[in-house]
This record gives C-alpha cells, sequence and structure tokens, in this order.
C-alpha cells in the first residue's frame, strides 16, 4: 500500500471528505463552562513558569494549574463540522476506549411484565471514522481484541463498533513528559489497529494506509515521495529517543510472580486512595460491571465501566472481600498489568500512554513503581 | 531539585529528629512527584527519609485523609497546613483518630487562596505565620446564584453529567471514610452504578449534604478530578449556607459541637409551613 | 451518545393531577392526617403517605430519591419544634432541611416541588389546609421534575 500526501496540511478537505462518508469521531474541545472564574486563581499565576513545559504539552496535571473553573477536555466526540476537530494536543482526556466500550451502555432494554422478552438495543448503527488516534490507544484496542473478540465468547457490542470503525492515527513527534509507549513494546509512530497513519511532518502530513479501508480513504491523494518517507523516519527515531525510561517487563512478570507478599507494597500503596482514576482514564483497562435498572414497569440492562480499584469490585454477596485492602487492589492493577495479562495472552497490559501518571490525584508514577518493583523484587 | 526553602530545611531538621528519637512511628508530609507540579503523600519513618520531604502550594491532598488509615502505625507525627488542621479537628470530633497519638506539625499553607491558611491545632509550628486571609466574601457563589434557576440547573447538569464516577473526589477527602458509600450501598441500591446525569447529580448533591458543617474547603477534591468538574462552586455553596444559618466555620473550633449534630431551638424555620 | 438519549415527549396534559410523596412523623403529622380523614375534612388525593417514626428519620436523601423516581412534589411534616416524641428529632432534621431547602435553590430545582411543615396530632385542619397548599404549588409548577427528567431510563421509558 503506497504512502500518500496530504499537501499543505490543508486537513479541512480531507476531513469534510471524511465527514461524507461517514460519522466522524476526533478529538473535539467541550465548550467553555458556564462558570464564573475562580476570582483567587486569577490574580495567582500556577506554581510552575509555562516555559518548563515544553511546546507543545498540555500542562500537567492540569487539575493544579489552570483556573478550576475553565478547564478544557479534549475528548473523542462526534464532530459535526470540521473546525471542531482539534488535533493539537497531546491525549484526550479520556482514552479511545470510549468510542469501544462505553462508560455506559445500554444492552437491551425490558418490560418487567414481559422479563421473557428482551429488546435488544443496536451497539452501533452507522459506520463510523476515528481521526486523531494516538499509536498508544488504537495499540490498546489489540489488547481489548484479546478480550473481548476471544473465539469462544466473543462480544457483540464490541465486535460491532470495530468492524463499523476505520481507525485514522495521528503519529507523535513530541512525546509529553508522562509518555513511556517505547518501554511496553510500543512506537510513537507505531500502527498497531490502525487502518490509516497520519504523519505530520511540517509542512504536509505523511498519509500512510495499513488497510484496505485505510487506503480507500486516501486513494485520490499524491503519492508520497522518498525524502516524505525519510522525513518521517527521521521523526520517529526523535520521538524514540525523547523517552528514556526503559522496563524490562519479562524480568519484572518473573519477579513478580514471587512478589506477592513483598513488604515494597505497601509502601507504593501509602499515597494511593484506590479512586477509579488511574483505571478509567486508561485505554487498556476494560473491567465493566452490569446492573439493571427499572423504573415504572421499563427497565434496562446496563453495562458500565468498573475499576479494581473499588472495594466493591471484589465484595462477595456475603461481605467477604477478598481484597480487603488498598495495598490488594493497587497490586492487583500492577500484577493484571504485569503478570496475569503477559501470562495469558502474551503482552503487558499498557500501552504507555502515561495517563495514570498525569491523572493520578496522589501524583504516583507508574514508572516509579515499575522502577521500585524491578529495584526490591528478587 | 529546587533548594529547599527555610521552613522545607527546618521540617526536615526536625522531621529527623523526631525519627531519630523515636518519638513518632512516621511523619506523613509530601515528597516531590515525578512531574512538574505535583507532590506525593509520604510517610517519612527513617531519620534518612527526612530529606525527601517537600512543601509548596502545588501540595493537592489533605493529608488529614491518611491518618484514619494510618491508625495501626502508632504515633505519628503530621505536617498540617490550615486545611489539613481543620479536618483533624472535625475528624477528632468524629473519633476517627486521636488526638494524643498525633503529633501535629504546624505549618501555613504555601497555597494563598486557602480562607484559612494558618494551623488552627498543632504542637509545634514551624516557619512564619501566615498573613489573615480577608473574610470569604463567596463572590463566585454569589455570582452563580445571581443567574436564573433554569440557567444555574443546567450549567450544573451539564457538569456533573461528565462526571465519570471514579469517586476520586470522595477517596481523597478526609470526610469520606464511611466503610460503606452511599452509592455502593446494593442492598437496596439507593444510587444507579452508571453515571446516568440524573445518579451524578443525586451523588453530588447527597455528598454536599454530607459535607455540610464538616467540609473546611481544602480544594483536595476538586484538584483530584480528572475531568476538571468545578465541585468546588457546590462544597462552598453548603459552607457558606453553614456559615449563614448555623454561624459555624468547620474545622476552627475544637470545641464546638459539628454543625448538623446540633441545633438551636431558635434556628431560622422560614421554610416550613 | 447511545441510542438511549431520545428527547423526552411534553407529557403536559390539562387535567393533571400531581404525584406526592409525603414522610408523615408517626406521633404527631401522621396523625393529624389521620384525623383529617376520620374528620372527613376534604382535601386532594395526592399524596401518598410514607410513615416514620420522627421527622429526624428523614435523610435528605429519601427526597431526592423520590423526586428522581418521578414524584411531581415531596412534603415532610413532623412535630411541632418541642413537641418531638423523641424531644429533639425535628430539631436536628430541621438543621439538615435548611441545607437541603437551600441547596435545592442552588442548584434551581423549583423551591415548590419540596415543602415542609410541622403539624400536630390535633391539627387535622392544617394538615388538610397544607396538602391543598402543596398540591396547588405543584400543580402550578406542572408535572415531573428536573432530577426526573435527566434520567436516562426515564427517558428512554417516555420515549419507548
Ligand atoms: S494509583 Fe492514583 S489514580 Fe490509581 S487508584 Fe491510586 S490514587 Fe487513584
Ligand atoms: S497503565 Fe497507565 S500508562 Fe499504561 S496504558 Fe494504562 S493509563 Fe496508560
Ligand atoms: S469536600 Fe471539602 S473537605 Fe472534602 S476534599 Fe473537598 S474541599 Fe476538602
Ligand atoms: S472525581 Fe470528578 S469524575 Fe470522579 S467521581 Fe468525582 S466528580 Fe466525578
Amino acid at each position: 500500500m503506497k504512502p500518500r500526501i496530504i499537501p499543505g496540511k490543508e486537513l479541512n478537505g480531507f476531513i469534510k471528505g471524511l465527514m461524507e462518508r461517514a460519522e466522524l469521531y476526533a478529538p473535539k474541545e467541550r465548550d467553555t463552562s458556564p462558570f464564573p472564574a475562580n476570582p483567587a486563581s486569577d490574580e495567582n499565576p500556577p506554581a510552575l513558569d509555562a516555559a518548563e513545559h515544553s511546546a507543545g504539552t498540555p500542562p500537567v496535571n492540569g487539575n493544579r494549574e489552570v483556573s478550576q473553573f475553565f478547564r478544557d477536555t479534549t475528548e473523542f466526540r462526534h464532530i459535526t463540522d470540521p473546525a471542531q476537530v482539534n488535533l493539537d494536543h497531546l491525549n484526550t482526556k479520556l482514552p479511545l476506549k470510549e468510542l469501544f466500550l462505553p462508560r455506559r451502555e445500554v444492552m437491551f432494554t425490558f418490560d418487567t411484565d414481559t422479563p421473557e422478552r428482551v429488546e435488544p438495543v443496536e451497539a452501533v448503527a452507522a459506520e463510523r471514522i476515528v481521526l486523531g488516534a494516538r499509536p498508544c490507544d488504537a495499540a490498546a484496542l489489540e489488547m481489548f481484541d484479546r478480550v473481548f473478540l476471544d473465539e469462544a465468547t466473543p462480544d457483540p457490542y464490541y465486535r460491532a463498533r470495530r468492524e463499523k470503525t476505520t481507525i485514522i492515527g495521528l503519529a507523535c513527534n513530541e512525546p509529553g513528559p508522562a509518555c513511556f509507549c517505547t518501554a511496553v513494546g510500543g512506537s510513537p509512530h507505531g500502527s498497531a489497529a490502525l487502518d490509516l497513519l497520519l504523519v505530520d511532518s511540517g509542512d504536509r502530513y505523511l498519509a500512510r494506509p495499513m488497510t484496505a479501508k485505510g487506503e480507500a480513504l486516501v486513494a485520490h491523494l499524491p503519492e508520497a515521495t522518498a525524502p516524505d518517507i525519510e522525513k518521517a523516519a527521521g521523526l520517529e527515531q526523535e520521538a524514540r529517543a525523547a523517552m528514556k525510561f526503559t522496563s524490562d517487563t519479562a524480568a519484572l512478570q518473573e519477579k513478580l510472580k514471587a512478589g506477592f507478599d513483598h513488604k515494597a507494597w505497601d509502601e507504593i500503596a501509602l499515597p494511593c486512595v484506590n479512586c477509579g482514576v488511574c483505571t478509567y482514564v486508561c485505554p487498556t483497562c476494560h473491567c465493566f460491571d452490569v446492573t439493571d435498572e427499572e423504573s415504572h414497569g421499563r427497565g434496562a440492562r446496563i453495562r458500565t465501566w468498573d475499576s479494581c480499584q473499588f472495594s466493591l469490585f471484589t465484595r462477595h454477596a456475603s461481605g467477604h472481600n477478598p481484597r480487603p485492602t488498598g495495598r490488594d487492589r493497587l497490586r492487583n492493577r500492577m500484577m493484571h498489568k504485569f503478570r496475569y495479562f503477559p501470562a495469558v495472552h502474551g503482552t503487558v497490559l499498557c500501552v504507555g500512554c502515561g495517563r495514570c501518571i498525569v491523572e493520578c490525584p496522589s501524583g504516583i508514577d507508574l514508572r516509579e513503581t515499575l522502577t521500585t518493583l524491578q529495584e526490591e523484587l528478587e | 531539585m529546587p533548594r529547599p526553602t527555610a521552613v522545607e530545611q527546618q521540617l526536615r531538621a526536625r522531621a529527623r529528629e523526631l525519627l531519630e528519637k523515636r518519638e513518632v512511628a512516621g511523619v506523613l508530609g509530601f515528597r516531590a512527584g515525578t512531574l512538574p507540579g505535583t507532590c506525593v503523600p509520604f510517610l517519612a519513618t527513617e531519620p534518612g527519609d527526612a530529606d525527601r520531604l517537600v512543601l509548596n502550594r502545588d501540595c493537592a491532598a489533605n493529608l488529614a485523609a491518611w491518618l484514619p488509615r494510618l491508625r495501626h502505625r502508632g504515633r505519628i507525627a503530621v505536617v498540617a497546613r490550615g486545611p489539613d488542621s481543620r479536618s483533624i479537628v472535625n475528624l477528632v470530633k468524629e473519633n476517627q483518630v486521636e488526638r494524643d497519638r498525633l503529633h501535629i506539625i504546624g505549618v501555613a499553607d504555601p497555597d494563598d487562596t486557602q480562607p484559612v491558611r494558618n494551623p488552627v491545632v498543632f504542637d509545634e509550628f514551624l516557619g512564619e505565620r501566615a498573613p489573615d486571609s480577608p473574610p470569604d466574601d463567596y463572590a463566585d457563589i454569589r455570582e452563580f446564584e445571581a443567574l436564573p434557576p433554569a440557567e444555574r440547573w443546567q450549567a450544573l447538569l451539564d457538569e456533573l453529567s461528565r462526571c465519570i464516577r471514579c469517586y476520586a473526589c470522595r477517596q481523597v477527602c478526609p470526610n469520606c471514610y464511611c466503610p460503606t458509600c452511599f452509592v455502593d450501598a446494593s442492598r437496596p441500591a439507593w444510587v444507579g452504578r452508571t453515571p446516568d446525569p440524573s445518579d451524578n447529580v443525586l451523588f453530588h448533591m447527597v455528598r454536599a449534604i454530607h459535607m455540610a458543617g464538616r467540609c473546611v474547603e481544602c480544594g483536595a477534591c476538586a484538584k483530584a478530578c480528572p475531568i476538571g468538574i468545578p465541585l468546588m462552586i457546590i462544597n462552598r455553596k453548603v459552607s457558606l449556607i453553614v456559615r449563614d444559618r448555623f454561624g459555624s466555620v468547620p474545622g476552627t473550633d475544637p470545641d464546638a459541637p459539628l454543625p448538623l449534630t446540633a441545633f438551636d431551638s431558635e434556628d431560622r424555620e422560614e421554610f416550613i409551613r | 451518545m447511545m441510542a438511549d438519549t431520545n428527547p423526552v415527549p411534553s407529557t403536559v396534559s390539562g387535567d393533571f393531577e400531581p404525584r406526592i410523596v409525603a414522610f408523615l412523623c408517626n406521633w404527631c403529622s401522621y396523625a393529624g392526617a389521620d384525623l383529617a380523614g376520620i374528620s372527613r375534612i376534604q382535601y386532594p388525593p395526592s399524596i401518598r403517605v410514607v410513615r416514620v417514626p420522627c421527622s429526624g428519620r428523614v435523610d435528605p436523601f429519601y427526597i431526592l430519591k423520590a423526586l428522581q423516581q418521578g414524584a411531581d412534589g415531596v412534603l415532610v411534616s413532623g412535630c411541632h419544634p418541642g413537641d418531638c416524641h423523641y424531644l429533639t428529632g425535628n430539631y436536628v432534621a430541621r438543621r439538615r432541611f435548611a441545607v437541603l431547602h437551600d441547596l435545592l435553590g442552588f442548584f434551581g430545582i423549583e423551591p415548590g416541588r419540596v415543602s415542609f411543615s410541622w403539624v400536630s396530632a390535633a391539627e387535622g385542619e392544617r394538615f388538610a389546609e397544607v396538602v391543598r397548599e402543596v398540591t396547588e404549588r405543584v400543580r402550578a409548577l406542572g408535572p415531573s421534575n428536573r432530577l426526573a427528567d435527566a434520567r436516562l431510563t426515564e427517558k428512554a421509558e417516555r420515549a419507548g
């Protein structure tokens, strides 16, 4: 499949074309908050000099630095006007998984009078195109596939969403301070689970199709030249070099086998408050809960995100909880990502997007945790 | 690493001393996070840990929230700014921490937006006292209240609809120590488990009511929220209600009862027929 | 986001009879309601009574939950201050209700949706009057309320 060029970085026409083909989803900034600004925060500049952030990087832990009344959140949203697309950010607040495993999903509805009859809900009606997926977020979908498209019990809702969606990625040239995809087998220009990858190379986009679906979107565009491809390769090298963190995840998997009761977990878990942030913002975390909601004789079965950090996650009907403490729950998250999942599926359950690091209210850094475990576990 | 401030130096020296003399099992404070603008709650347990302690306005957590969980560790020293100390006052009243098992190291809050920066209770004080903040006029709340009701509802519904129910706001709050939160109750399930907008509003309204007379406006919840929901507009409204109706500023008077557990036979009841 | 965000069809009709959940304390207001009944005092059939041991038993959450589940209005009634069977239950409740009352207003939920009253066991006529008043207020506000309308399953139900 031939790489193409979108000249002049003129994305408008390209986006319009996508919108004609299918429902388009892309990072979109939320509208300005209706709340008045916090008077206090106006006069008080952020503690950090903005210059300390590399260009193009969103403010780290925005919640601490931006007036809390006007905090923009970029998320994947349905696009109705090309101007809404905002590719000028590192990563969306919530990961791409929302389009495949919504935080609240009605699976079917029913009447309590005729409980034997259920009315299915169609997961996704129209063809969808996603524009602007970061390679890490897309790579996470391959991990989702292992779980939800398992041959014996494929998930019809997930499958419908996957099949009806074409994904256009956007390569990272300037990884953020929390990014570490290279340490977990990814690349800032990675193409896993993508149909098409766009690389911003200054005055143009290089468009690299991976599938026939992706190719169809760019077949009308001029072919890329050898210097275009060389330039993109250079950009990838630079981006890779910007991420310093490494971790021997294979060795760690072995160490974790023996390290279940190691005292290191206590210290690691001390700052953790066991909220659901790290798991909800994680593109690879996929645990869900299913509940029936009923109102005046009409009911719905709803799937919703769940988190191993909640005590309710493992509490038995008897009241017994096999993971009673916060430490147990934090350990489970690490174990699932770096020991159990690799044992079953051959890959760690982390793509290095860094969201859990940026958003953790306690400032816990997964990279630091991995390093501590590497050092302290035998 | 930036040079330690004067109060950080004093704090480290004192922490080392307390740990060397084994007067406490640990000193609860903050260490620097890996990303700029972040601090991590940290329990120094060895004299050598003392130099990792930091104190700046990025220290977003309310350390009082850690105290009930550290009860089994024995006597603990805790670095307490204005809001931490106010929460400690509340937690002592609510029998969640024992005052005589705490050694409170008072410091002024480096965050000058705090309504109460100096600690209310402490066993020793380090550094300079912060100038008293001007009395809070709750201008943000009054500005919001000036909007017509339908607009207020729409604005709050829009904000709260975005809540993903990660419960970070609850988990970081020193007031939220219930073994089973009302949103987690399943027999019966009072609040829907899913982020339904109406369930989200229910969660936040009831949490706000549970905060009445207890919230110290530390802002930890709002800073923890990954979505950036302006939780302080709700919490501050509750504080304003409690101040106007019951004359109470939570956690500033160790001897006064919690306002919602007490009453005055003359309490205003203009809303009751 | 999903198939369940259909717009709510308007259900306003001419002869709207509000559904009002009334939390009545056992010792005063419930007895007052009883007296109104025995005395054959007329009041609108709009209330659904929930008998509680004391107004202090009414968690503000119950009130919000009733609204969310589609009550058009809520009435909470207990003993007059000083007359509480448990001595101080209604005093403590009064503070809680004050917070709820102010917070509801802040959220822009119409003030008339939730009402509070003190009605003693001897005040049958007063009880009927309170119910008439509350019913008229809620009737004027119209059916359903903001909390219920925001509910996705509610929307699905109305649409379906
Ligand atoms: S690691 Fe951070 S984000 Fe995750 S549960 Fe703990 S406190 Fe919350
Ligand atoms: S564990 Fe953290 S860094 Fe890894 S994929 Fe999840 S959110 Fe991203
Ligand atoms: S609710 Fe109040 S006390 Fe609790 S974290 Fe928020 S601001 Fe602090
Ligand atoms: S922290 Fe924010 S998103 Fe999470 S439950 Fe609280 S308000 Fe909702």
